[in-house]
């Protein structure tokens, strides 16, 4: 079906480069935008939705630049990141609105199929003000999809969900995906990408820094030494045992000026040190007063992997 | 932590939580700091590029004249100002009501819009020290912005080698009308962008009304003119805020009027000035009542 | 792609969005005030002939050129022009339209018809209405006030959306405009005044008063043939100029 491709895309917002040399290709199936704030998700995704020409780069639909053409509209729908609606408006009278919009042949009953799929027929005559933030967030849904897309493209679809509302929209998602369309979903929570998406690509600080599959990266990303620092009770005798497990691989003690001691632990095997160490810790009878792992932010680990 | 696993079911465990027990600044600290955020962002300091253009712009448009006739007063070597401190107001109204219209929603509505306003009252800050700082707070913006230009016309004066011991008295005059034309139009402006916290139509309420009234005012006053009655023509000004405070200002200040004939006699002045002080007093009122009601 | 058309569904959204409750509150507070002087005036013309002398002189324009054409109109084409589409942007709502295979024209297009709506219901009719009031009679006052009334309502109504479409201080804009070139300025520096919608309709007042204009006391800074054609020119170039920035807005979630 619908292919959307981006080859060395760059937008810069007068000296802020928000995505840097981008080059991806979204198939058919459900594809997960990961990074955190400020990462570049919401730039991509509007570039993709035709609303921002890339500064450098093209960004196609099925070969087509999508910029400024509302043609491509029949094609893709979109789930903005922000909630404001009509407010006055009855949900059903929206996504109505929305089919209109779109020129369907029989916009009423594309509508109704919509509300159907999102579960939101009951409240459907209620003025979209009304609504919780998941509701709106199903509504929003609703108007991407009346037209039947071929592309879906959503800006962190999840936020304000509660668990059984997640539950739900990644079903859809699912079942939309299966269909053989082509959905793109940002977020800045692993695990929410974890459940649905077979495909990651991953943005940080506007360059894509990872894609593929989701488990290897996952790999990739838990299995490279990890730095700790760790306060106890008795930071020598700990630092003897861990040395002495084969998860790590250095062991340091070291003193802040303060006169505060701390061990610093590089660990190889990420899985066997988190349960190695409390072992150890009850085992010598120490306690433990801090553990933090050294540096996490995402940047640092693909710098690191990228490096390796 | 082997000791704490054999305690009782359930319990929560001192692993170095901090709370803060050092001095704390008490709600006079909390009032200040809202009253000069309320004045420093009604000019769009500490607020975005894009905020500061508007008020500073306005300012500028405000004092603009002032050095103008500062400077036209030296060269020509007038023995006057050819435009006085009184009449400077009323002649820039259209200034200030555009101020006060694109600024009272700032002040005001933002807070309601973006519902952050109940994160002030989980501070020891009742809702009534809340409104007086925002109102003092909009009332000081509206004295710099009416009194920045007065002063600069009496600096310009005293440059200009006009004698101190006439321009001061008049200008203390309108400075004292400075400060109504604050409390009345502050009150005004934050009571319609308090009921109106939609961006933009809060500005085109506030301007609006002051518009309107203005306009009710010239028409009723033209009419009484016509009908050769002097009483009904004075009494006119308390339609609109800026009659009504100009009326106060002559009558009570004893400067001269900018719109005419002012309140008629020692009555009027009372009158002129009651209004007034009612104004206020249901504009603060309603505040407060729109305030309880929002963010009980 | 639509053309041009006006676009029934992008109407009715823009219409719930402007006439909500308290907005058509606000909205009609400034006619009844025309009418509400109006029907003073009359009154009080009752009472002193003076006063009937005056109405059917100079009064009835003067009061319908201040309130109608230099109050009324511009603060109900800003509200409306402005309304129409500046809080979809603020808010981001009117994303819900750009993605959509809908030609931006036909989305100004349309919610200017909306706002001119607007404009001719709270501000032209109650012209007219006002003009009936003041003179007693379908004369050549109240129809050239009309005509004048949806002249400047058009125009500022097309000005006032290209300024919600193209800036966010678009309301405080507008006033300053309205308040501070066209009458602060205006009345001090007549050169201004050729730049100025009121002026404009003021032509087209004077040439529909004919040779009543002068001893009504209606007299434009301008000529009927500049006047109007900088009307129609600014309401058309305002339209195509806010259509293409339509097609290049950028959505973003500042506040």
């Amino acid at each position: 079906m619908s292919v959307v491709e981006l080859d060395k895309v760059s937008r810069w917002f007068g000296n802020v480069v928000a995505v840097n040399d981008v080059t991806m290709r979204l198939d058919t199936g459900v594809t997960g935008l990961l990074g955190p704030n400020g990462a570049g998700k919401s730039t991509l995704i509007n570039m993709m939705a035709g609303f921002l020409a890339p500064s450098a780069g093209t960004v196609t639909l099925d070969g087509r630049p999508l910029y400024r053409d509302p043609e491509i509209y029949r094609e893709v729908g979109l789930v903005p990141e922000r909630e404001e609606m009509y407010d006055a408006v009855s949900g059903w009278n929206f996504v109505l609105a929305n089919a209109k919009l779109h020129q369907l042949p029989d916009p009423e009953s594309a509508a109704r199929q919509a509300i159907a799929t999102v579960e939101m027929a009951d409240a459907q005559d209620r003025d979209i003000r009304t609504y919780s933030k998941g509701m709106k967030q199903r509504i929003k849904m609703a108007t991407a999809i009346v037209h039947e897309p071929t592309v879906l493209l959503l800006d962190e679809p999840f936020n304000g969900m509660d668990p059984r509302q997640r539950m739900h929209l990644m079903e859809l998602l699912h079942e939309l995906g299966d269909q053989g369309r082509t959905i793109l979903f940002s977020s800045h929570i692993l695990e929410e990408v974890e459940q649905i998406a077979a495909r990651i690509e991953v943005m940080v600080s506007g360059r894509h820094a990872a894609s593929g599959d989701f488990r290897e990266i996952r790999r990739l990303m838990t299995q490279r030494p990890h730095q700790y620092t760790i306060r106890s009770s008795d930071d020598r005798a700990l630092a003897s045992a861990m040395i002495a497990e084969p998860c790590t691989s250095g062991v340091e003690l070291s003193v802040d000026p303060h006169g505060v001691s701390a061990v610093q632990v590089q660990a190889t095997d990420y899985s066997a040190f988190v349960h190695a160490l409390p072992r150890l810790a009850s085992r010598h009878g120490i306690r433990l007063l801090e553990v933090h792992p050294a540096d996490e932010s995402l940047e640092s680990v693909f710098s690191y992997l990228v490096s390796r | 932590m082997t000791d704490q696993q054999r305690g009782p079911a359930g319990a929560i465990h001192d692993i170095g939580y901090r709370h803060y027990d050092g001095p704390r600044l008490g709600p006079a600290y909390i009032r200040r700091a809202l009253f000069l955020e309320t004045l420093r962002g009604a000019f769009g300091l500490g607020r975005s590029a894009r905020s500061k253009v508007m008020p500073l712009l306005l300012l500028a448009v405000m004092v603009l004249p002032a050095l103008v006739v500062t400077v036209v007063t030296s060269y020509i070597g007038f023995d006057t100002l050819p435009l006085g401190y009184t009449e400077y107001v009323v002649t820039l109204q259209v200034v200030v009501t555009v101020f006060l219209g694109a600024q009272s929603p700032v002040v005001m509505s933002r807070d309601l819009r973006f519902r952050v306003a109940p994160l002030y009252f989980s501070r020891p800050l009742s809702r009534s020290q809340y409104v007086q700082a925002k109102y003092a707070g909009m009332v000081a913006a509206l004295v710099v912005l009416m009194g920045l230009p007065l002063t600069l016309l009496l600096a310009g004066a005293l440059l200009s080698k006009l004698p101190l011991d006439e321009q001061l008295p008049d200008y203390l005059r309108a400075m004292a009308g400075v400060l109504v034309f604050a409390f009345v139009l502050a009150g005004i402006g934050l009571v319609i962008a308090a009921l109106t916290p939609r961006r933009g139509v809060g500005v085109a309420a506030v301007v609006g009304v002051l518009l309107v009234l203005s306009g009710i005012q010239a028409t009723v006053r033209a009419l009484a003119g016509e009908l050769g009655n002097d009483t009904f023509t004075g009494y006119a000004g308390l339609l609109s805020p800026y009659p009504l405070v100009d009326g106060v200002t002559a009558g009570v200040f004893g400067a001269d009027s900018s719109f005419g004939e002012g309140p008629p006699g020692a009555l009027g002045a009372l009158v002129f000035t009651a209004v007034a002080v009612l104004l206020v007093v249901v504009c603060y009122v309603v505040l407060l009542a729109r305030y309880r009601k929002a963010l009980s | 792609m639509s053309g041009l058309a006006f676009n029934g569904t992008v109407a009715s959204l823009t219409r719930r969005s402007l006439l909500g409750r308290k907005r058509t509150l606000v909205l009609a507070l400034l006619p009844l005030a025309l009418l509400a002087l109006c029907i003073f005036a009359r009154v009080l013309g009752g009472i002193d002939s003076g006063i009937e002398r005056e109405l059917s002189g100079r009064l009835a324009p003067d009061l319908l050129a201040a309130f109608g054409i230099a109050i009324l109109m511009p603060l109900l084409g800003l509200i409306a022009g402005t309304g129409a589409i500046g809080p979809e942007i603020d808010e981001g709502s009117i994303v819900y339209l750009l993605a959509k295979p809908l030609n931006r024209y036909s989305i100004i297009v349309t919610k200017l018809v909306v706002a001119v709506g607007v404009v001719v219901g709270f501000g032209v009719l109650p012209v007219a209405v006002a003009g009936v009031v003041l003179t007693g009679e379908v004369g050549a006052v109240t129809v050239a006030f009309t005509v004048g009334a949806l002249a400047a309502g058009v125009a500022y109504a097309a000005v006032f959306l290209l300024l919600a479409v193209a800036s966010r201080n678009a309301v405080v804009l507008g006033l300053i405009y309205a308040l501070i070139w066209e009458s602060l300025v205006g009345g001090l520096v007549p050169g201004a005044q050729a730049l100025s919608i009121q002026q404009w309709s003021l032509a087209v007042v004077e040439r529909l008063l004919g040779d009543d204009a002068s001893r009504l006391g209606v007299d434009a800074a301008v000529g009927l043939g500049t006047g109007l054609t900088l009307l129609v020119v600014v309401t058309v170039a305002a339209t195509v100029y806010a259509g293409r920035r339509l097609q290049t807005l950028r959505l973003n979630d500042e506040t």
